[in-house]
């Protein structure tokens, strides 16, 4: 399923406010929760997204369509690369080592914001080198 | 409350906005280089009589901006005499892509019909600055 473009950033820019409020009140919970909107794309595909979802609702019949599209693959792994970050922050809170957590909150943070003020996918950056570097050892 | 959260994440968003600045102002940016590889062959193009510039694209096939590029430098080959334009898949084509450095995708390079590389553009490129930094090449004034 092809990707709106303005769904991502709306999604990305709706996941760094809730990680920026982790790091402010130091919530395990809610990274956990943050966790879980990850897992769902991450698992079942871009439609299970909540903030993608809430943009369809919400946002989309007001823009109208978009202009182009984007291919949902690299977008899903940046989800499953999110899910990683936001399980360890998560475990990290809550097992009373919050300097893991504060750490692992604010590399997705970056990437995060990266995405949603700038359009620039780091997930979808590692994702066309994992992919390159699977072509290159596969046989010719 | 977390008052080491809250400087945690002034600092991230601060240092977010410099990466974010840098990378918007690389991306589409044309800029003259140099190479040792030919693109010619390794596109494996021989230039046809008119050809005096080949643009080499380099992309990957899950990439947004590699197909905005592609419509881009198409049409732009379609429009200026003596412009040549291949893309090739990363995927298809590992060893051009670390023949010539390239990391990231969209890449675009221009050849010089001798082979000499002329300049290179990371992302989107800017049409007008790209024609203008191939202008001379393409005339036979450089």
């Amino acid at each position: 399923m092809p990707l709106d473009p303005r769904g991502v950033r709306f999604a990305a820019a709706v996941t760094t406010v809730v990680l920026a409020l982790v790091l402010i009140t130091g919530s395990g919970w809610l990274a956990l929760a943050q966790a879980v909107v990850f897992a769902l794309p991450a698992v079942f595909g871009m439609r299970w997204s909540p903030y993608g979802a809430l943009f369809r609702l919400a946002v989309r019949p007001r823009l109208g369509p978009p202009a182009e599209t984007e291919d949902a693959a690299p977008v899903r792994f940046s989800q499953t690369v999110g899910l990683v970050f936001t399980v360890v922050a998560a475990a990290g809170y809550l097992a009373g080592v919050p300097a893991l957590g504060i750490v692992a909150t604010a590399f997705a943070l970056l990437a995060a914001f990266l995405n949603a003020a700038f359009g620039f996918c780091l997930g979808c950056e590692v994702y066309g080198l994992v992919t390159r570097f699977r072509a290159a050892g596969r046989p010719a | 409350m977390s008052a080491v959260g809250a400087i945690v994440v002034v600092a991230v968003l601060v240092v977010a906005t410099v990466v974010g600045l840098a990378l918007r102002a690389r991306s589409g940016k044309v800029r003259t280089t140099t190479g040792a590889a030919s693109g010619w062959s390794l596109a494996h193009v021989t230039p046809e009589p008119d050809d005096r510039v080949l643009l080499l694209q380099l992309s990957s096939p899950i990439c947004t901006p590699c197909r905005q590029t592609a419509a881009q430098l198409t049409e732009l080959a379609a429009q200026r005499p003596g412009l040549r334009h291949v893309e090739i898949d990363v995927g298809d084509a590992p060893a051009a892509a670390s023949e010539l450095h390239v990391m990231r995708t969209p890449t675009t390079i221009a050849f010089a019909r001798d082979g000499r590389e002329l300049l290179r553009v990371s992302g989107v490129p800017r049409r007008r600055d790209l024609l203008e930094a191939l202008d001379s090449e393409l005339t036979g004034a450089g």
